[in-house]
């Protein structure tokens, strides 16, 4: 290798080797914990979801209302603000101990998300036609036969585009879980401005959503081109 | 003695009254069909015969049996429902197919579901599913779709979609068929291909109520045809009495505002 080219490099390959790869890495500790509230957050907010849209949708009027107020407070309320009442507001009203820092924030978040998918759930059972019902009735099926076999697949295609935005959205949202202290990648970069004065990492995390966001568009467009076989 | 017997029905949607006491009987293997302009109560009154609205008033009896009394001090369970439904094959005007099963798919879906009921089910399983798909075969086949089995109904035409619900509802071996416009929705063109399934049921004595605007096609293929207007029957008799010579003045105003 000629000499010249090779020592002009080199700066950069210290700097490669020195200070990018163990920002990298401490950042993919953080980009860990984002993951881990992402997935365990849509883990139990899709199947909440779905039992707070029948709520909503009860034909009991107390509980349809009383469901109905529920998700009018989560979602008119900021995901940020739920997080410390979470946090703090066991510990402030009744003197419970603080809960672990990453529990109190997947509460916060799979409350909040599963009051969106609700919404979500809901709009789509109510867009399958009544004559889908009325069919699967006069064929003898029963109305739980009647919600899997023939309704359940039609609301799935039709929810996934608002289903893949709000995933993609909670992506981001997760770095909210900060403000009460959870360690996420925004954090993990956050430190190196104060540990050694570098700005550059809290950018380079972009990246890193980038790629998450990235990779889930890819699988909501391959979901949607599966599903392309029926129009309904 | 008539299959079926509808005594005295009488329907509300909230303060209209749409049925205002209609009584009629079918003979078995008997095909009746019922005119009249939208908003006279026909489909209600199709609806009410098949349990897709609930009458508030009257009494349904089928073979003898009452299988619907308004009066009657117990409401009906959903499953008691359910099974009197099935006596009844109910092709609607939209067709109302599932749009994520196949034409074959659809015609073998419930027939599959029910056979789940049966009490030797799990010893004859493949048995059980191998006759459903044969008869699903032969009614798709008889109704001309023989190359349309693994088609999904986005890929059918109307009137093909409409002989797939046809055969949907038949494949459940039901009393009486009970049609709710089967060509309304379809082009003129089009609308043959159903009638002829339709008149091939009629040639096998199938049991059928048929609420149409083909006048033609009424007076073809009905051995009774009802007038219904403003929730009662207004006049009923043999096809060619009821659209050549109408009695009522109501019935001379439909016919001539309808092309024969």
């Amino acid at each position: 290798m000629p000499l010249r080219p090779f020592l002009r490099g080199l700066p950069y390959m210290t700097w490669f080797l020195n200070t990018f790869l163990p920002i990298t890495n401490d950042l993919l500790v953080g980009f860990r914990a984002t993951v881990k509230l992402f997935s365990l957050t849509l883990l139990f907010s899709l199947p909440l979801g779905l039992l707070i849209s029948f709520g909503s949708m009860s034909k009991i009027k107390p509980i349809s209302w009383l469901v109905r107020t529920i998700v009018w407070i989560i979602r008119g309320t900021p995901l940020m603000l739920q997080l410390i009442v979470i946090y703090y507001g066991p510990g402030l009203l009744f003197n419970m101990p603080l809960m672990e820092r990453f529990l109190a924030a997947l509460v916060a978040f799979v409350i909040n998300y599963a009051c969106y998918f609700s919404e979500i759930y809901r709009g789509g059972i109510e867009s399958i036609s009544k004559g889908q019902y009325e069919a699967g009735q006069v064929l003898g099926l029963t109305k739980t036969q009647t919600f899997f076999k023939v309704v359940l697949l039609q609301v799935i295609k039709r929810i996934i585009p608002p289903m893949s935005n709000e995933i993609i959205t909670l992506v981001k949202d997760t770095s909210l879980a900060r403000i009460i202290a959870v360690y996420e990648i925004i954090w993990s970069a956050e430190r190196f401005i104060k540990l050694k004065g570098l700005i550059w990492p809290l950018f380079y995390t972009g990246a890193f959503y980038l790629v998450f966001c990235g990779v889930l568009t890819l699988l909501f467009g391959y979901i949607e081109k599966k599903m392309s076989y029926f129009r309904s | 003695m008539a299959i079926l017997e509808v005594k005295n029905i009488v329907k509300n949607f909230g303060k209209t009254t749409v049925l205002k006491g209609i009584d009629m009987k079918v003979e078995k293997g008997e095909v009746v069909s019922i005119i009249g302009s939208s908003g006279s109560g026909k489909t209600t009154l199709l609806r009410c015969i098949s349990f897709l609205e609930k009458a508030d008033g009257g009494e349904i009896v089928l073979n003898g049996e009452t299988i619907f009394d308004a009066n009657a001090a117990k409401q009906l369970t959903s499953a008691e429902t359910r099974k009197r439904q099935l006596k009844f094959g109910f092709v609607f005007q939209n067709f109302n197919l599932f749009p994520q099963y196949t034409a074959f798919e659809n015609v073998v879906l419930a027939p599959k579901l029910i056979a789940k009921e049966r009490p030797d089910f799990k010893e004859n399983k493949d048995k059980i599913y191998a006759e459903i798909e044969e008869t699903a075969k032969q009614l798709l086949c008889r109704a001309g779709l023989q190359d349309k089995f693994d088609n999904y109904p986005c890929e059918l035409s109307g009137g093909q979609q409409q002989r797939v619900a046809i055969c949907r509802a038949l494949a459940l071996n039901p009393e009486i068929m009970l049609f709710d416009e089967p060509t309304s929705a379809l082009d003129p063109e089009i609308t043959n291909e159903v009638l002829k399934v339709i008149k091939s049921l009629a040639d096998e004595h199938m049991t059928m109520i048929i609420v149409t605007h083909e006048m033609a096609f009424a007076m073809n293929v009905s051995d009774r045809v009802i007038f219904m207007d403003d929730g009662v029957i207004a006049e009923e008799g043999l096809p060619e009495e009821v659209l050549k010579n109408p009695k009522s003045k109501r019935l001379k105003e439909f016919l001539s505002n309808v092309r024969m």
